[in-house]
């Protein structure tokens, strides 16, 4: 039996798997072209644009410039993190290796778990060259924020408010804060019946996502966001790591992890299957798409759109929201579920 | 002659073809503006350039074909024998192995390299258990057994051959014994420490060759051994130099593995095995793939290994690269061990020795020797005249048949040993269980 300190795997040997993966330059360019490409290409020509046609195109800096290289960021950071994962799990079979490094007496799991670190060592750091530029231009190139935020019925609050500090003002201006927070209509109820006056959190929630559509995210909220895509490259490399490392094969490990992230993940975001609800909430896509920070709009501004069901229409979910602890079961199965199989594959394998 | 003679006519080639055997060269290598909102179209279409460059560039990185093959062996590292046929002793002229006896002059050719002593090889069980030892070791696949009940002894410090025909099991044993694939029955156990329960205990002392040596091709010579160092794990980053050295790649060590002959596949590997400082080597078919003076040299490598107080074990079904490096063998064949033992005691067993006799006048002296009854058959070749021995007969009767043909005015200008070969000796084991119901 493979005592617990025999399966952890040791810094040299991390080290030589990064070296490994590293040294893959078709690999390293697939890399590098998905994860700082679309920041840089974005950035350069809308930084060109606006320098030769400011009356037409703003600065690079746009709030919707930030969100739409984010969301190409975290579609394309899955795929290539499936696409490295695929190829962790797989290299050492492919290129008949794995034999000779089972035949060192280093355990099978040391050797799987030695392939994460590295992995993910080159995939993050690709991640935040790209987020870090979209958050340097958005900062530093961005439009001049306003001192105030347009709400319902083209209603102007001040902007950087808190929850108390907007209740103050809806109490203050209660004529102006009735047309920017209009009452909805109670569940159940239909045309000419009573209607509920909005408490003040969803009024807050509402001027919030008036902010984040319309103010460049603070700092923190930046933070946020690169958690939330380091979580989505870390789940793709994962998964596919353990999918590569089940299937032994690296071509269909990466098609099926790309059909999942831009065909199957969006069609169950959008469509709501009858008596399949919950196993539409089983995709890790659906549940990434609801730990997605408030100030990133999905990648179609919230609503279906001609482009959104096949590609970008995560984020824009159309089915029910799950629990916090489904939503965060789900992530950790996933992470936890694939990692095993891959694991046990490992061990198991016939090298 | 009689038939326990026609053996020593038989050349490696030949016995290539009446066995069925691979050829010499047969190799088993097989060796990737305000809105940014973007349509599926030309994402997808994004996607599939990217998938491109990414797979294409493997690919064909992968699929480019080696720009040097095996007859650079050497020419860059090392310098080869003067004469590629008088240096290839694995050539068809190699199987007959002759002891001249002592104070008679060589008979007939003297091209054939002197053969190598081989070392004592005791049966007996060690004190710290043998090198590697099975008992009914079996291993199936679906019907078809490739490991059949093999009971499996190596002594420590020797050079053992595992030798059979092509499909015969001896991957698969090398590969039950590694652990690299689970046996459905039969225990082993490597340099005396049970094998699958402390697998990495007695794989710390194990180096080996399965197959075919493999290696990132997109990684150097040198990196590829780093990456098996680090999971071999104490000393063995420290050997990575000393290994290349030894196999003479310190000069390609930084070239990628790519660009490797597959003599050159063949020694990193061998650098590879070395990095643990093993007490066992284990070597699947180490001349697949390798022209003569790649044999030849990995010949001198496994001698000089064993030569250390090392253990080589090594498959092959190169019957007479065994008998040149080994000094044990065991024959497996239809995944049975049928025989095991120390080489020369085998071929003693066989009792196929006889005499060559280069005298004045073969006939009579054909009619002498069997009229005195000493010799198992006479027999009158172009060379001269064969005497075939008596099973266990010992030297004293070459110098008997000698002093009768003196004595009886015939001149005898040289006698000359002549042994019966693993290979015969192989030939004559495989036909009789060929005729066993």
């Amino acid at each position: 039996m493979t005592s617990p300190a025999e399966a952890l795997p040791t810094w040299p040997l991390i080290a030589t798997k990064h070296l490994e993966l590293r040294k893959r330059r078709g690999l390293m360019i697939t890399v590098a072209v998905m994860t700082i490409g679309p920041a840089v290409l974005i950035l350069a020509l809308r930084l060109a644009f606006h320098l030769f046609d400011p009356a037409h195109y703003g600065p690079a800096g746009d709030p919707d410039v930030f969100d739409s290289i984010t969301n190409l960021t975290a579609e394309f950071g899955f795929i290539i993190a499936a696409v490295v994962g695929a190829a962790a799990g797989t290299t050492d079979l492919n290129d008949g290796v794995f034999r000779y490094l089972v035949i060192t007496g280093r355990s099978r799991l040391a050797l799987y778990l030695a392939r994460i670190p590295a992995g993910l060592a080159i995939l993050i750091p690709a991640l935040a060259v790209a987020f870090s530029m979209v958050c340097l231009v958005t900062a530093y190139e961005g439009v001049p924020q306003p001192a105030t935020v347009s709400v319902g019925n083209g209603i102007s609050v001040p902007a950087q408010l808190d929850q108390a500090q907007l209740q103050t003002w809806v109490s203050a201006h209660p004529q102006q804060a009735a047309q920017a927070f209009p009452p909805s209509p109670v569940p159940g109820s239909g045309p000419g019946r009573p209607t509920k006056a909005e408490d003040i959190t969803t009024e807050y929630t509402n001027y919030t996502a008036a902010e984040d559509a319309q103010l460049n995210p603070a700092a923190n909220e930046m933070f946020k966001i690169g958690l939330w895509l380091a979580l989505e490259v870390v789940i793709g490399f994962l998964v596919g790591l353990g999918l590569g490392a089940l299937t032994g094969q690296r071509t269909l490990s990466t098609i099926l992890l790309i059909g999942l992230e831009i065909i199957v993940t969006p069609i169950l975001a959008r469509v709501q299957i009858p008596y399949f609800l919950n196993g539409q909430r089983l995709d890790v896509g659906i549940a990434m798409d609801q730990l997605r920070p408030a100030a990133l709009a999905p990648a179609t501004g919230g609503g279906p759109g001609p482009g959104g069901l096949l590609f970008g229409g995560r984020g824009a979910l159309q089915i029910p929201s799950m629990p916090t602890w489904a939503m965060i079961s789900v992530i950790v199965g996933w992470i936890v579920v694939w990692s095993v199989i891959g694991a046990w594959r490992m061990m198991t394998r016939d090298a | 002659m009689t038939a326990g003679h026609r053996v020593t006519t038989i050349t490696a080639m030949n016995a290539k073809h009446v066995l069925g055997l691979a050829p010499l060269a047969a190799v088993k290598n097989v060796p990737p503006g305000a809105g940014f909102h973007l349509g599926p179209g030309p994402v997808l279409l994004v996607l599939l350039v990217l998938g491109g460059i990414g797979f294409g560039v493997t690919r064909a990185r992968r699929g480019r074909p080696s720009a040097q093959h095996d007859d650079e062996w050497g020419r860059r590292e090392q310098p080869p024998p003067a004469s590629p046929g008088a240096s290839a002793p694995s050539g068809p002229a190699g199987p007959v192995s002759r002891a001249v006896l002592p104070g008679v002059m060589p008979a007939g050719d003297t091209g054939a390299p002197p053969a190598r002593a081989r070392r004592e090889v005791s049966f007996e069980r060690p004190a710290g258990g043998w090198a590697v030892e099975t008992h009914g070791l079996t291993k199936r696949f679906g019907s078809n057994v490739a490991v059949n009940d093999v009971e499996l002894r190596v002594p420590r410090g020797s050079a053992f051959g595992y030798l059979g025909p092509n499909g015969a099991g001896k991957t698969t044993l090398i590969r039950t014994l590694l652990g690299l694939t689970r046996a459905n029955g039969g225990t082993t156990s490597l340099l005396g420490i049970p094998v699958p329960a402390e697998r990495s205990k007695a794989l710390a002392g194990v180096g080996a060759i399965v197959d075919e040596p493999r290696f990132h091709p997109h990684l150097t010579g040198r990196d590829n051994l780093r990456l098996l160092a680090a999971a071999r794990g104490g000393d063995a980053a420290r050997r990575i130099d000393p290994s290349l050295e030894r196999v003479g790649l310190t000069e390609r060590a930084d070239h990628k593995v790519s660009s490797y002959s597959m003599g050159m596949r063949q020694r990193l590997g061998v650098a590879s095995c070395l990095l643990g400082d093993p007490k066992l080597l284990i070597l699947d078919e180490p001349m697949n793939g390798l022209d003569p003076a790649g044999m030849h040299q990995m010949r001198e490598m496994i001698v000089s290994l064993a030569d250390e107080g090392r253990t080589v074990m090594l498959s092959s079904h190169l019957l007479d690269e065994v008998e040149r490096t080994c000094d044990a063998v065991a024959i497996v064949d239809r995944g049975r061990v049928i025989r095991q033992g120390p080489i020369d005691e085998l071929i003693r067993g066989a009792g196929t020795a006889s005499v060559r006799v280069d005298c004045a006048d073969p006939a009579r002296a054909a009619r002498l020797v069997d009229e005195a009854g000493i010799a198992a058959g006479t027999s009158l070749t172009d060379a001269g005249l064969m005497v075939a021995l008596p099973a266990g007969a010992s030297r004293e009767l070459v110098a008997e048949i000698n002093r009768r043909l003196v004595a009886a005015g015939i001149s005898v200008y040289g006698l000359e040993e002549v042994r019966a070969s693993l290979e015969d000796w192989f030939l004559s084991v495989t036909t009789r269980l060929g005729e066993q119901p």
